[in-house]
């Protein structure tokens, strides 16, 4: 059964089409990247599957948990309903987005505290969990500003990670860094995927989509182009559409 | 020979900076006497100095050192009022900004109407009618009471837009972070977006502060407040003597402005040290 299922979507902004009729499965511990140039609508995509955009139309399911949008104004069932999917999806942002007022351990307990009322002393062990999982142990009482963004980035992985969601949404993760940084940031990323973890990925990194996905989805002008084994998607590509965006920026 | 011009061009740029380094200095200098020599003529034309026909203002000294120390316990009671009224006045205010911000028209009809009602009548009026007015009502507040409800009132009204440009100064990117980690929209506002708006409020409402410092001395328009002013022209016209009154009550107004420029320069300085 898949965990996430995004069925007929559509995203206006004001006039503008963002996203039309699209649809998409994602099967738990899949790892599927999203492709295409920037204005394709691939982050308002991710952005719908927990609301951080309202849909237009359309229904979204999350883990057995269904939002169907007919209209603007959402119950206050479906609001709770969606206050559900965003505590079992995780999100990464590309700008980050860190708490510059707390301390790297007290971004990723602020959450389990305020959220899920877990005790201090259990959400600290947790958090401290997955900052070692992503190296970071070290930065635990560091600010935020003090850290380069891909250690920015880590943190922000681990603070996701700390809420224990079932599906991590990565919107362009590695856009905001400098070259020599993505690495670190995208090794984290491949550890996760190895572990299990359902992920959806945003991303400019066609290395580590074909590398580490297990499907590729090619977006444009608001449409799902193409869908596929990334190997196939990317290398031998059956849409003009996608090829001509793989020869711009391969 | 691109590396000597590299280290010509370091060179350079050192130069310059340290020139324009020296300049800004020396203005500083200039500045800091001009500010003396200032003073210093201000001093002279209080001072009763006589030069032929010209003569500067004489002060009576034995008045000033006798009821100084009469005017001077005004202080405690120009800042008891300052900063309760300002205490409230960010309490108004930041009510006032979410008011602003809310979605939900009765609330954010009621902010803006506040703010509409208060900017547009005076302070001194609003004064009054705390004290005044409202006793036809057979409700009679003590002037203090009233005064510090009138500058809570007003500079809560105007100090809502510092509020709101605080409130909106935090990215949207904090409150997309926040809400998609499982916060609802009030446990965003008070555990990320307020903390952050915090310091972008705290300079400005140090500035309104040292503005109702000032502002604080219209209570004294009641004749219950025994303020700075209120002692410095009961004193003042009871000997007749007020230009003497009102100097020394200016002298104090001026340097608890200075005093708290200064603290909130330093403030303002740490804060923006802050990390970001």
């Amino acid at each position: 059964m898949s965990i996430i299922r995004v069925s007929h979507l559509d995203k206006l902004f004001g006039r503008l089409h963002v996203l039309k009729d699209v649809s998409l499965a994602v099967e738990p511990q899949e790892v599927v990247c999203i492709i295409g140039r920037s204005g394709s609508g691939k982050s308002t995509l991710l952005r719908c599957i927990n609301f951080l955009e309202q849909p237009t139309h359309g229904v979204i399911e999350v883990d057995g948990l269904v939002v169907n949008v007919a209209q603007h104004r959402l119950t206050d069932q479906q609001k709770q309903t969606i206050h559900q999917i965003r505590l079992c999806t995780g999100m990464v942002f590309q700008e980050f987005n860190l708490f510059p007022h707390l301390s790297v351990l007290d971004n990723l307990i602020e959450a389990p505290l305020t959220v899920k009322g877990t005790p201090r002393d259990q959400a600290t062990a947790l958090a401290e969990k997955y900052l070692d999982k992503v190296g970071l142990m070290s930065k635990r009482n560091e600010f935020p500003a003090r850290l380069s963004g891909g250690q920015k980035q880590r943190v922000a992985i681990a603070r996701a990670l700390t809420m224990e969601p079932k599906v991590m949404l990565f919107d362009e993760p590695t856009s905001a860094l400098d070259p020599e940084l993505i690495g670190e940031v995208l090794d984290v990323m491949k550890d996760l995927a190895k572990e299990g973890m359902t992920m959806v990925v945003v991303t400019h990194e066609m290395g580590f989509a074909s590398e580490v996905s297990n499907r590729a989805i090619f977006m444009d002008q608001g449409e799902l182009v193409e869908e596929g084994p990334p190997h196939k998607v990317l290398a031998n590509p059956s849409d003009p559409r996608t090829r001509q965006f793989l020869e711009r920026v391969l | 020979m691109q590396v000597t011009s590299a280290r010509d061009g370091a060179s350079l740029t050192q130069l310059v900076m340290k020139q324009q380094e020296r300049e800004h200095r020396n203005f500083q200098i200039k500045v800091v006497i001009s500010w003396i020599a200032l003073f210093a003529l201000l001093l002279f034309l209080f001072s009763g100095f006589r030069l032929g026909d010209l003569k500067t203002i004489q002060l009576d000294g034995s008045f000033m050192s006798e009821w100084a120390p009469f005017i001077a316990e005004g202080v405690v009671v120009t800042l008891e009022i300052c900063f309760i009224s300002i205490f409230f006045a960010s309490i108004l205010a930041l009510l006032a900004a979410l008011g602003r911000l809310s979605h939900v028209a009765p609330l954010y009809a009621l902010a803006t109407f506040y703010v509409s009602l208060i900017r547009g009548t005076p302070l001194l009026l609003q004064i009054f009618f705390w004290f005044l007015a409202l006793p036809q009502l057979g409700i009679v507040l003590p002037g203090m009471v009233a005064g510090v409800i009138a500058l809570s009132l007003n500079y809560g009204a105007y100090m809502s837009e510092i509020f709101r440009a605080g409130i909106q100064g935090v990215s949207k990117g904090q409150r997309e972070a926040a809400l998609a980690l499982g916060m609802t929209q009030g446990q965003t506002m008070r555990r990320i977006v307020l903390p952050q708006a915090f310091r972008f409020v705290v300079p400005p409402v140090g500035n309104e502060f040292i503005a109702m410092l000032k502002d604080s001395s219209l209570v004294s328009a009641t004749g219950f407040v025994q303020d700075i002013l209120w002692r410095a022209q009961k004193v003042g016209r009871a000997n007749f003597h007020t230009l003497e009154a009102l100097l020394i009550a200016a002298a104090w107004y001026w340097a608890l402005t200075l005093i708290f420029s200064a603290i909130q320069s330093r403030l303002e300085k740490r804060l923006s040290r802050g990390d970001r």
